[in-house]
């Protein structure tokens, strides 16, 4: 119940949002109206990386107490987590057309992080597909995660030195937005975005989290059945003959 | 300090098993360097015949070819394992499982030092690099690329051993992590061919370091769990 | 066929009939995807008995064997080598326990000799004893001859004859053979006797599952016969069916989502 309470709160503020970011605050002088992507473009960025790292975390968590439902936070943070930096990329490709005049600019740091992102992710849930055994794949899947996520700011780093020799295009940096000196109605309307995806990201991951459960949950049933089953259908274990215990159920 | 002494026994024990066996199954691992070799060789054909942009491109180049043998290298040193379910064994002898993993990278660092280093010539030569002077960064970088690499790869090598489409799930998941070696080892080589004008060598070459660090660290911790079934 | 006396010793001795019991398991069971290949095996082995396997194809007798060996973890309920429980102290388990499987595990590139070498290394043995026990255990299996030859030219056979090599350079205190007898010739066999022989001599448990259940029987303590993933009947010495808890209760090993 609190659940989609929360989830209708997320979707009232991200409406909210849009449309004060849409209709209220003013166009930038320079890149007009595509520049409003950014609010949406960078609350996703955000989120994206938010869910890695609690994919990362979780995946500690499980190989720490082995607990699979770590293991259901980890693949709820991987899901929605690429979905969120899908997003984010195609924000960032749309606002970049108009502003640059083409969809990449390999000298755009952001960008080139969130694509190897969106890499890492897809690369750690086509590795939870190839894994049956639910224990062995919490592990690996933990395992990629963590070497991921570590890497992530190896690539940070290493992009913005990339480019840090070619002066690259300073009008349409996506930095610009979170510039102090840029007008509070921007910022504002960037924060009112980002407020209101992260409680849409909570819910989604809540929602995410709690199908994992589910599914798990019947698995082990039929798991359990099959022990069950295979009980019945054994023999029934017979005495000892040098006496000791009684003979089992 | 016994534990530690014990640990590096184990580990040169394991690098130097995988050193004899890849030695005497000598026809693999000089395939992979040929492999590599035609590989620079097939970059000619795609991106020539203008000389001028084969030079500058020979960096990326020589790292891609590095990466491609790579790949294969630290996929066959986990397979000689899994051959004959020598794995299995290697999962129950009383050691450290991160004496096993540092042998094992131990071992497939050098393979690839051996690689990148008997590739440098082969790109001189095809493309026209006069490596002179700059062999010490050049052969640096190749060392601390070599050293990375070969983190990676050893720990999702055995995530792979047993996974299936293994032959494309070990680059699916290989080549995003190290975007950043291949960044960063292209620059350093880039730099040391050309003298260095920016002065940034040193820094790249940092950063491959920070690098190998980081995912040694982080290869040591979790091996020991992608070794358990 | 050399009739020397092989050094079986083991590193970590226990006294015959003292606890802690060298194996004891409480409704161990090993899911594979859906089917339970192990479903709820309650059994005692004491120290120092040699207890045979028996049962038919796919009864459990190899994920048994696996179990105790710490190769894998168990799905439900739980598993104790010489009192250690399998979760909680597996490295210290692998130290004492020695496991012959089907794969024999060599490397091919190598000769028996490195191949040993190699093991005795990872066991623990310095540079000096370690070349002493190796050629001992080559010595002891027949492979002398063979020694510095490479595995790949090995038969299974030979492949088989240096695996036990293996478990001689370990010095167990549990040894767990899968199928020792198999790809086997009548020499080879009649040294799988003579080590079951001699390590029940210097009091190591062994379990031992086979299809030949006669030979084996002739020189084992007791027997566990499995079906179906359950224990089907237990019988002889030093061997006894363990206490049953009355309810499955997962083990935190696998699950966790119950709740």
């Amino acid at each position: 119940m609190k659940t989609r309470v929360l989830g209708f709160a997320g979707l009232a503020a991200v409406t909210a949002a849009a449309i004060y970011g849409l209709f209220v605050v003013p166009a930038d002088l320079n890149q007009g109206d595509a520049q409003r992507i950014m609010y949406v473009h960078v609350a996703s960025a955000w989120l994206a990386y938010a869910s890695f790292g609690v994919t990362a975390l979780a995946g500690i968590g499980y190989l720490w107490k082995r607990d699979l439902r770590f293991d259901a936070v980890a693949l709820a943070g991987a899901e929605v987590g690429v979905m969120f930096t899908a997003f984010a990329i195609w924000g960032g490709m749309m606002w970049g057309r108009p502003v640059w005049g083409v969809y990449w600019q390999w000298e755009d740091p952001r960008l080139t992080t969130t694509a190897l992102l969106l890499a890492l992710y897809v690369g750690y849930l086509l590795l939870r597909r190839l894994t049956d055994d639910p224990a062995r794949r919490a592990s690996r899947a933990a395992v990629v995660g963590l070497i991921a996520a570590v890497d992530i700011p190896i690539v940070h780093f290493s992009v913005i030195w990339w480019r840090g020799l070619h002066q690259g295009p300073t009008i349409g940096d996506p930095g610009k937005i979170l510039n102090p000196s840029a007008p509070l109605l921007f910022v504002a309307a960037l924060m009112a975005m980002v407020a209101a995806f992260t409680l849409v990201w909570v819910y989604l991951m809540i929602r995410r989290y709690q199908l994992a459960r589910v599914d798990w949950q019947i698995e082990e049933h039929g798991r359990l059945g099959r022990i069950t089953a295979a009980r019945r259908a054994g023999m029934a274990p017979a005495a000892t003959t040098a006496g000791n215990e009684e003979p089992a159920s | 300090m016994r534990e530690l002494r014990r640990a590096a026994a184990v580990a040169l024990a394991i690098a130097r098993k995988d050193a004899t066996a890849e030695l005497r199954g000598r026809q693999a691992a000089g395939s992979t360097l040929f492999f590599a070799a035609l590989v620079l060789l097939l970059f000619g054909f795609a991106l020539g015949p203008d000389s001028r942009r084969l030079t500058d491109a020979a960096p990326g180049l020589l790292w891609l070819a590095i990466v491609f043998g790579g790949l294969l290298t630290v996929s066959r040193l986990h397979q000689l394992e899994a051959d004959d379910g020598a794995l299995e064994q290697l999962a129950l002898y009383p050691v450290d499982r991160r004496a096993v993993y540092a042998g094992k990278a131990l071992a497939g660092a050098a393979a690839m030092l051996v690689l990148g280093g008997l590739l440098l010539p082969v790109v001189a030569i095809l493309y026209a690099i006069p490596i002179g002077a700059a062999w010490l960064p050049l052969l640096a970088a190749v060392l601390l690329g070599a050293i990375g690499f070969a983190a990676v790869g050893t720990a999702y090598a055995g995530l792979t051993v047993r996974l299936r489409a293994r032959e494309v799930m070990l680059p699916l998941l290989m080549l995003p992590i190290v975007a950043p070696l291949l960044l960063a080892a292209v620059k350093a080589t880039g730099a040391a061919l050309t003298g260095d004008p920016l002065g940034e060598l040193g820094s790249w070459l940092q950063l491959l370091a920070a690098f190998d660090v980081i995912m040694l660290v982080v290869g040591a911790g979790t091996y020991g769990f992608l070794l358990e079934e | 066929m050399p009739q020397t006396t092989i050094y079986v010793a083991p590193r970590f001795p226990g006294t015959l009939g003292t606890t802690p019991l060298a194996v004891a398991t409480v409704e161990l069971a090993r899911l594979f995807g859906r089917s339970a290949a192990l479903a709820g095996v309650s059994v005692n082995v004491e120290v120092g008995r040699t207890v045979a396997l028996l049962g038919p194809n796919g009864a459990g007798k190899t994920t048994l064997l696996r179990l105790c060996a710490t190769a894998i973890r168990p799905s439900f309920g739980s598993l104790a080598i010489d009192g250690l429980d399998a979760l909680r102290h597996p490295e210290q388990i692998r130290g004492r326990v020695a496991y012959l499987s089907h794969a024999t595990g060599h490397y091919d590139d190598l000769s028996a000799a490195e191949n040993l070498r190699f093991a005795a290394t990872m066991f623990g043995w310095g540079a000096a004893e370690g070349a002493a026990v190796c050629d001992e255990a080559l010595a002891g299996v027949g492979l002398d001859p063979v020694a510095q030859d490479r595995v790949g030219t090995f038969s299974a056979g030979m492949r088989k004859r240096l695996a036990l090599a293996r478990m001689l350079v370990a010095r167990p205190s549990l040894v767990l053979l899968d199928e020792p007898h198999a790809a086997l010739d009548d020499e080879g066999m009649a040294l799988v006797d003579q080590l079951l022989g001699q390590w029940h001599e210097a009091g190591v448990t062994v379990l031992v599952a086979s299809h030949q259940a006669e030979r084996v029987a002739r020189m084992a303590d007791g027997a566990i016969r499995l079906d179906g993933g359950l224990v089907a009947e237990v019988t002889g010495a030093g061997v006894s069916l363990g206490s049953s808890v009355p309810t499955l209760t997962p083990q935190v090993a696998a699950t966790g989502m119950d709740r």
